[in-house]
């Protein structure tokens, strides 16, 4: 799920970015910082759609560094158990096959996968049903549930199902 | 066994040794038996039996020998070929006396041997005779009270408790040896009892008053070490020798064990059918059956026989053993109404053999079968898969405190059956749970036997026991007590129960750290190759190592990893942007083409990458920093112009303790080992130096301080200081080490380019002839500015991180254009200067005054100071390096964070490096290292070398002799004698 938050960083400039474009060089130090990081709390942070503050900076002793604590607006993105996504595959393997919804990586696990799917192995691994009407492998798009969430400090790792109503393939740039 | 004059003949007079023991013996009185048959009955664990024993006359004096013997008899009874003996069946029958004339009878009718009566018949009979005891026993019981039992304790006045040594292994046949002794000598013997413990090898009890009552009993006896001492057992003790440690084995039907003893040791088994009284299950087994032999045997064909091998497990094949023409009897068994295949008095059904084995020959307690095991087991079954619900006898001996409060758990047994709940209070046997459940009270307490871990897909698990132990995973599937747990290190599924898994939050890579080593730590191995931890292991730790090109993992013990490499290096790419540590990048070539990822560790070159695509080895890569592209780089760049030539934050000093850390570097000297613009300050110090300017312009000294501004130098008189700019290396360099350091590099860096190209010239004016030398053609190359610098761009990209902190960098970097990670054409004019041959000698037409240099040049190098090392300082040997190794000579390779490894040049690439081979012979394993990473090894008198530049380059000489640098050599081919410095020639190993 998309969230639009305000987060506070402490920014730590060095004085040689002093000068007309220091909140320039603060926003962009910010978002080269920032965006695309994962915290376990927010998610993935997206994008930084606007600063809120910059508060004082205070100078370290010893470096003649700046920290200014920097209030800024931004896109965050954290998948939750239970949470319906559509995602395109990764990858296939005889386990199951892994998905990415933007920065996360979901992977469903072949006893998530509903039991008429069969691996075929080959060039292009794949899950086929029997009839071989539905077909999964790389580059599908698939729509999951997320059962499970495991948060790392930078990344942020699901496990979902197919195997459930109105989840599966749907659309297949392979076969279209 | 009993004073049964006829079993005695039958079965023991055959006994030789008992021939031989003419003693007397004494019956016991019935006091003292009955102490000694109470201690050895809380074995059975009936008191009502002991109440019976406790009846029992002096006529019967040899029943207590039937007792202890018995029950040690009984526990040979382990295997199959042993069950038949019918002694060890009579064992069975330790029944009171009332019906002694019955016993002697059924004894009498038992081992006559011509009475040929089925086994199965036996076991009829007395499994009527026994249940009638019983009910007797039960009826004694309410009479025996704690008084009762206490009178029964052994006290001063009653025999005690000798121990006598035997032979290990006889000391049964010593127990049954003095039985027979008394049995023939009844008269003689003063001893009360013998007793052969099964724990205890090597010794058995004798009761007696006296020791030399046992002294007698023991004479001549040959499995008796007589001249050993005889101990007292102290009378506290008396009980501990006979008590058995009543071991509540609950074994009941469906209960899984593992056979102990025979060909089926450690297989698992499952009890079918539970005799307690006779202390007889009934096992359903694979059988180990190798039905040749057993067609051979029963065709009464010779057997070979092999002993030690068990044949594997199997299931009964009915057809296949009849095609072997065995006979296979389809017989119903009385007791449970069962169809059973009969084979040489072996019951099978469905495959299985169905055994009878002695409670004791069976281990009941903690048996974890694993996955595997039961699904062998389970293969008859009708689908092949698992019948979970009977998996819940798995749980009946989990250990104690299993659950946990707050455990999600769920019944599977009885009337509550899948009932689920939270633990709320565990209490021993029974747990307090509270489930959601409308209409039930809360909390519910159930056995624990009933209960089993509820989990969920989804949950977070780890697994705390069975052979997945230490693995931690999501819950992809549930299968009733079965669990599918996708591993978060191997991202691969393992099947565990749920009884062996617990919720944990905690996101682990299975074990993360064991000791000192932490997963994903790169460590120096023993054999000086380097890897990352990509496992942990109690037993072992598997290291992916670092060999570019093809992944291969190492399993190594903990004491093989030398050391963990915490030094944080960087590296280039492919067009030499600057990877650090966390930049993302994309693989191009080799194996791993395509693969991206963050780079989580960098090692002299080499990089591994975790690409969280990559299931192999844990998502690590490794692979060259020359093959990959930095992911993003243009951003980075973009944002560099931006923001001057602010690197990632990491670069920037965040703190002072960085700062701080580098200083201690600095002042330890520790940069010592790493080159470029660092090394510049730190190696200086200690090298000797001229003074070029000032008052002291002349003088020589050695560098004790650097400072930013100044040096100080120990003259050779005296420490004075000077500026710094006024000192010359006389190592034949000028050694302005502050300019990269210093504020005034805006100016110097521009005038870098202009001035080189007059330094050539003037080099080649200038030179002396061993410096003309000196310049091979390849030097041309050298100088190239298009050639490619890779590995002194390396190395000075290794000095930055320290550097970093001290503020040279941000001096540095605020210099327009020269921002080192701009890689644009300031960058390559300083890559430049930094061509190995110019390293050293390239700050020197920086310097305000050139010609000084130039003055300097004939005489720096001459007069090297003796002593000085060249291998640590002299730049001119890395300098020059590039183009002047040659295969064949012995080097030094100081990879960071190693020391020195000496090793032999194999071959040379283009870009410089060094194929190594380490060792003074070069038979060790081949490295590559960086030109810089490479030295010479001085050689010393009367060494061959390889002259490695100049006219001579290439040829091999001998040194003569040496004169500081300068090397006195005679060419090989020429036999001219030469002198050389000694920075041209490589010891050659032949």
């Amino acid at each position: 799920m998309f969230f639009h938050i305000v987060l506070e960083r402490n920014m730590q400039l060095h004085p040689r970015f002093f000068g007309r474009n220091l909140r320039e060089n603060l926003v962009s130090k910010l978002m080269k910082d920032v965006e695309g990081t994962c915290s376990g709390r927010h998610g993935f942070v997206v994008a930084i759609t606007g600063i809120e503050s910059i508060g004082k900076g205070l100078i370290r002793d010893g470096t003649g560094f700046v920290t200014f604590p920097v209030k800024y607006q931004c896109v965050v993105f954290r998948p939750f158990k239970g949470e319906i996504l559509e995602a395109v595959v990764t990858l296939v393997n005889k386990m199951g096959f892994f998905a990415e919804a933007g920065p996360v990586q979901i992977f469903v696990s072949k006893h998530l996968i509903p039991d008429d799917m069969e691996f075929q192995a080959g060039d292009m691994p794949n899950y086929t049903t029997s009839d071989g009407s539905v077909k999964i492998q790389k580059e599908c798009e698939v729509r999951l549930k997320i059962i499970g969430t495991r948060v790392d400090a930078t990344e942020i790792f699901c496990v979902g199902t197919i195997k459930d109503d109105f989840l599966g393939v749907i659309n297949d740039p392979a076969a279209a | 066994m009993s004073d049964d004059d006829h079993y005695e003949d039958e079965d023991y007079t055959s006994d030789d040794d008992s021939e031989e023991e003419e003693e007397e013996y004494e019956p016991r009185s019935s006091r003292k038996g009955s102490s000694g048959k109470k201690r050895g009955r809380s074995n059975s664990g009936s008191d009502g039996r002991r109440g019976g024993s406790k009846k029992k006359t002096s006529g019967s004096a040899f029943i207590d020998w039937e007792v202890e013997v018995d029950d040690d008899v009984e526990d040979d009874d382990n295997d199959i070929e042993v069950e038949d003996n019918e002694f060890i069946v009579s064992g069975e029958t330790d029944l009171p006396t009332e019906d002694a004339d019955d016993r002697r009878q059924f004894y009498q009718r038992r081992f006559n041997p011509d009475h040929e009566e089925d086994v199965d018949d036996f076991e009829k009979r007395y499994i009527a005779r026994l249940s009638r005891m019983h009910a007797q026993d039960d009826y004694e019981l309410e009479e025996v009270n704690e008084v009762d039992q206490q009178a029964l304790l052994p006290s001063v006045r009653d025999p005690k408790l000798w121990l006598v040594k035997c032979a290990i292994g006889r000391e049964r046949e010593v127990a049954v040896c003095l039985m027979q002794k008394i049995i023939d000598r009844e008269s003689e013997f003063k001893i009360r009892s013998a007793i052969a413990l099964d724990h205890l090898q090597n010794y058995i009890y004798i009761e007696a008053d006296k020791e030399a009552h046992v002294k007698e009993a023991i004479k001549g006896m040959r499995n008796i070490f007589a001249y050993h001492k005889i101990l007292l057992v102290p009378i506290k003790e008396m009980t501990d020798v006979l008590a058995v440690e009543s071991k509540a084995i609950d074994l009941s039907r469906d209960t899984w064990v593992r056979m102990k003893l025979g060909i089926y040791k450690g297989d698992l088994a499952q009890v079918v059918d539970v005799d307690n009284v006779r202390k007889r299950v009934t096992v359903k087994l694979i059988p180990r059956i190798d039905l040749q032999a057993l067609a051979n045997k029963l065709e009464g064909r010779e057997n070979v026989k092999k002993k030690d091998f068990a044949p594997p497990p199997r299931f009964m094949n009915i057809d296949e053993a009849r095609e072997l023409h065995i006979r296979v009897e389809h017989r119903r068994d009385t007791m449970t109404g069962d169809y059973f295949e009969n084979i040489d008095n072996m019951l099978f059904k469905d495959g299985f053999l169905y055994k009878k084995v002695s409670t004791k020959s069976i281990v009941a307690q903690n048996i974890t079968p694993t996955v595997d095991e039961l699904e062998r087991f389970k293969r008859s079954s009708e689908n092949g898969e698992i019948d979970f619900a009977d998996l819940s006898t798995l749980f009946a001996n989990r250990k104690k405190g299993h659950f946990m409060k707050g455990d999600a758990v769920i019944v599977i047994k009885g009337d509550l059956k899948n009932l689920k709940g939270w633990i709320e209070k565990v209490d021993e046997e029974n747990v307090l749970i509270r489930s959601e459940m409308k209409g039930l009270p809360n909390p519910l307490a159930v056995n624990e036997r009933e209960l089993c871990k509820y989990f969920e897909p989804g949950n977070f698990v780890k697994v705390v026991s069975g052979i997945n132990e230490g693995a931690t995973g999501m819950v992809v599937k549930v299968d009733q007590h079965m669990l599918i747990i996708l591993s978060d290190t191997t991202k691969e599924h393992i099947r565990v129960f749920a009884d062996h898994v617990v919720k944990s939050e905690e996101v682990t890579n299975g074990v993360t750290k064991i000791g000192y080593h932490e997963l994903h730590d790169l460590v120096l191995l023993s054999d000086l190759s380097f890897g990352v931890i990509i496992k942990l292991d109690s037993e072992a730790i598997q290291i992916l190592k670092g060999v570019p090109d093809r992944p291969e993992v190492a399993i190594v013990k903990a004491s093989e990893i030398k050391y963990k490499i915490m030094r944080k290096t960087n590296a280039q790419d492919r067009y030499k942007k600057v990877i650090t540590v966390k930049d993302v990048v994309k693989v191009i070539e080799g194996p791993s083409k395509g693969k991206q990822g963050p780079v989580v560790k960098i090692y002299k070159g080499v990089l591994f990458i975790h690409d969280r695509h990559n299931l192999e080895h844990t998502g690590f890569i490794c692979t060259k920093s020359s093959s990959c592209v930095l992911v993003g780089a243009d951003r980075i760049v973009d944002s560099f112009s931006k923001f001057g030539s602010l690197k990632t934050p990491g670069q920037v000093p965040p703190s002072p303790r960085r700062c701080q850390g580098a200083d201690m570097g600095y002042n330890a000297g520790a940069g010592g080992r790493h080159r470029g613009e660092r090394r510049d300050d730190n190696l200086l110090v200690g090298t000797y130096v001229k003074i070029r300017l000032g008052p002291f312009k002349g003088y020589r000294g050695r560098l004790v301080e650097v400072k930013e501004k100044t040096v100080r130098v120990e003259l050779e008189a005296k420490i004075v200081t000077v500026d710094r700019e006024a000192i010359s290396d006389i190592t034949d360099n000028v050694a302005t080490p502050s300019q990269y350091n210093m504020g005034s590099q805006t100016t110097l860096h521009p005038s870098r380019t202009p001035l080189r190209p007059c330094m050539t010239p003037m080099r080649d004016s200038g030179a002396t002839p061993i410096h003309d030398g000196m310049r091979t053609p390849m030097r041309g190359k050298a100088w190239n500015p298009y050639m490619p610098m890779t590995p002194h761009r390396d190395s000075w990209e290794d000095g930055n991180p320290g550097s970093w902190g001290t503020s040279s960098h941000p001096y540095d970097a605020a210099t327009p254009g020269s921002g080192w990670a701009n890689s644009t054409p300031s960058r390559s004019s300083y890559s430049d200067a930094g061509t190995p041959i110019s390293n050293a000698n390239a700050p020197s037409p920086m310097t305000p005054s050139s010609a000084s240099y130039l003055a300097n040049t004939p005489g720096g190098q001459q007069p090297m100071t003796p002593g000085t090392d060249l291998d640590v300082m002299s730049p001119d040997i890395d300098g020059d390096a590039e183009t002047r190794f040659m295969p064949g000579i012995l080097v030094n390779v100081h990879k960071a964070g190693e020391g020195r490894n000496p090793g032999v040049i194999r071959d040379v690439l283009p870009d410089g490096s060094c194929i190594v081979a380490l060792g003074y012979r070069g038979g060790g394993e081949k490295v590559m290292a960086t030109q810089s990473e490479v030295r010479l090894v001085s050689p010393r008198k009367s060494e061959r070398v390889k002259i490695l530049g100049g006219k001579y380059g290439g040829s091999t000489a001998k040194v003569i002799g040496l004169d500081g640098s300068e090397g006195i050599v005679r060419l090989d081919d020429s036999l001219d004698v030469k002198i050389m410095n000694l920075a041209r020639l490589g010891k050659l190993v032949l």
